[in-house]
């Protein structure tokens, strides 16, 4: 209860201007790559990752949160009016809200979105300031071989998600995790892999990884698929009039939508960001069609559901606060953004754990507050504000767009550490990012394995060490035999269960 | 489509590429000595063994899967575009200390604009744009942030 009311206090934080201005910039950044299609907001988190050495630590959290949640909302902006989701996550609210924006109701279907995101960004956030104090509890059970179960257990689930390309998600890890062993080893002072080189004797930075993964492949893949009709689709579009008054969605509709459908939509997606590497996309796909399983009108799925709407939108912006617990945690990210945020706290001498919400709850409550305010606040204030305007601030030409980014994600990989090494390694990064994006093996697989193969090769050599090298240790440890158990548990469900087409309509 | 033509696809000979780099990483890995304790399973290159022989199964499996593959399903346009704006970058980078943040950045700027075809045909913009992004950028980072970027030639 303690730490719970220490976390309220992070509202408290966002009253300096200077915190509270962090916000709102990195809501509008997060909202404008958001809705730009071919822009995410991993990419705008992994441009400003390098501003992040030069402001203090609780600023750039709530930024980082901030554009989180803007980055899940703004998608729908995009996906409804033209028809091009702006974010993975939001393929479903493309399928519904697109179809009502031809029956001239798309202002009607992006306050639907709004609303949705709005009230499932904010039990989200709320969710995670209950449950994250239990969280710390239950992290101070776990031992070593407990630890190094949990991490098997992460990079299983990661690889596994995609099932139809288990061998390339096993590359993409184990590539992650080889770049990882870079530098000096884990347990004792050997650097292993310098080749010879100084600079590589202090390993790889998360830098160059994050902006090659995730910014300079981007725009190689872009300007390999460069065709202007994008462009012109978005030119077509400026001429589309909202209205503001419109965005409002009437009282009748939301009874109809129901609040049960929101708030089981905010729980199925709190509950599928825990899980590593599921994302927004498939809480917004598991909560769509299981709202559509138990709707009284199954028939309007397809043609312009605002009960679908409400459901996607509810359950990727609830995502975002269930994404936090396990890199908060365990040091385990659920996906990409949260992989960026880990950076940003170890950049600033920040230990993921139980103590981290213990010792440090003043560092990192006021970015819980931002997920918060982002959500109730500032998604429909934006949404008023520049609503009739969305279109016309994405229809920014590309070539402008993808020529800025480069700029300012390879000086941001100079500017962490003055090397131009590193710029060099992002653009190494970028490249091979590029092929294995292009050969549909996982990015965010390697990123994560990266991320947590350093861990799962501590703990792993701790647990054997402590043991003589008996690897028995891994079942007859409980915390490690529950977690083997639970990767077992999870690979049948998630490999036995066939995918459901006909959620899609 | 006979061998040779399998073999020449991209999707097969990336995981070849990776095979030859994962091999390289083996060699290296073998080469590692441990400070104390002898190179037992708990050793600094145990995990790095470990891991080369996971990869060298995945890609075993990722090749096969490849080869028996009649054909591949379409990835996109040419790869020009993405090599130019590669070599582009690797220039930018080698210049960028030299030549100092304002002159690079241009440059790179001008080339970035050209291969995606940006207000070629008007060549007032093309060039405003070209110093705009590159003042908003050097007023960002210098600006803004403090951070000190190359000055003109190294200084000079």
């Amino acid at each position: 209860m303690e730490t719970f009311v220490s976390f309220l206090g992070g509202f408290e934080a966002l009253l300096s201007w200077e915190v509270l201005g962090f916000m709102i910039a990195g809501f509008l950044i997060g909202t404008f790559f958001g809705a730009m299609p071919g822009l995410t907001s991993v990419l705008a988190i992994a441009l400003l990752l390098p501003i992040t050495y030069t402001i203090d630590v609780v600023p750039a959290l709530v930024m980082c949160a901030s554009i989180f949640m803007a980055g899940m909302y703004s998608g729908s902006i995009t996906a409804t009016t033209i028809n091009i989701p702006g974010a993975p996550s939001s393929m479903m609210t493309a399928v519904e809200g697109n179809a009502l924006m031809l029956k001239g109701q798309g202002a009607n279907a992006l306050g639907h979105a709004a609303l949705g995101s709005m009230i499932g960004g904010s039990i989200g956030a709320l969710l995670l300031m209950a449950f994250m104090p239990i969280a710390g509890e239950l992290a101070l059970l776990i031992r070593t071989p407990g630890k190094f179960s949990l991490v098997l257990f992460a990079l299983v689930v990661i690889i596994i998600v995609d099932k139809g390309a288990i061998a390339k998600g096993i590359v993409a890890t184990t590539l992650g995790i080889m770049l990882a062993t870079v530098g000096i080893d884990v347990l004792q002072p050997i650097p292993r892999f310098e080749f010879g080189t100084e600079l590589l004797v202090e390993g790889i930075g998360l830098m160059p990884v994050v902006i090659g993964a995730f910014a300079v492949s981007e725009i190689l893949v872009q300007a390999q698929n460069w065709n202007l009709s994008l462009e012109s689709t978005l030119k077509r579009a400026k001429g589309l009039k909202i209205r503001r008054r419109d965005f409002i969605p009437p009282w009748s509709e939301i009874r109809e939508v129901g609040f049960f459908t929101y708030i089981k939509s905010a729980f199925i997606g709190y509950a599928i960001g825990i899980l590593p590497g599921a994302g927004g996309s498939m809480a917004a796909f598991v909560a769509y069609a299981d709202a559509k399983r138990g709707s009284k009108k199954p028939e309007e799925y397809g043609n312009g559901s605002r009960e679908g709407i409400a459901a996607a939108e509810s359950a990727n912006n609830s995502m975002c606060g269930g994404a936090f617990v396990p890199m908060l945690m365990f040091g385990i990210p659920g996906d990409p953004t949260t992989a960026i945020v880990l950076g940003v706290l170890v950049i600033n001498g920040l230990q993921p754990g139980p103590r981290l919400i213990e010792q440090q709850a003043d560092l990192i409550a006021p970015m819980f507050a931002s997920l918060f305010v982002s959500a109730l606040i500032l998604i429909p204030l934006t949404l008023f504000l520049f609503g009739p305007y969305f279109i016309r601030i994405v229809s920014i030409s590309r070539g402008l767009l993808y020529s800025a980014i480069a700029v300012v994600a390879l000086v941001g990989s100079y500017v962490a550490t003055y090397s131009v090494f590193q710029m060099f390694l992002a653009l190494v990064f970028g490249v091979l990012a590029f092929f294995l994006r292009k050969h549909n093996y996982s990015v965010v697989a390697m990123l994560l394995g990266f991320i947590l193969g350093p861990d799962l090769e501590q703990y792993l050599r701790r647990s054997l060490s402590f043991n003589d090298g008996n690897p028995i240790v891994f079942l007859t440890s409980l915390d490690s035999l529950a977690f083997l158990a639970l990767t077992v548990v999870f690979a049948y469900l998630i490999l036995r269960k066939k995918p459901k087409l006909d959620a899609i309509p | 489509m006979n061998n040779v033509e399998r073999f020449r696809r991209s999707a097969l000979l990336f995981p070849v590429f990776l095979l030859i780099l994962t091999t390289i990483y083996l060699a290296e890995a073998l080469s590692i000595r441990s400070q104390f304790g002898g190179d037992t399973i708990v050793g600094p290159r145990f995990m790095p063994i470990l891991m080369a022989f996971i990869m060298y199964a995945a890609l075993v499996v990722v090749i096969v899967g490849e080869w028996r593959k009649e054909a591949e399903a379409a990835a996109g346009g040419s790869l020009l575009r993405p090599l130019l704006i590669v070599v582009a970058t690797g220039i930018y980078i080698a210049v960028f200390r030299p030549l100092g943040y304002v002159p690079a950045t241009l440059g790179f700027l001008v080339a970035l604009f050209l291969i995606f075809d940006f207000e070629k045909q008007r060549p007032a913009l093309f060039v405003f744009y070209v110093i705009a992004v590159t003042a908003l950028f050097y007023g960002l980072f210098a600006g803004i942030f403090g951070v000190r970027l190359p000055p003109l030639l190294g200084g000079f």
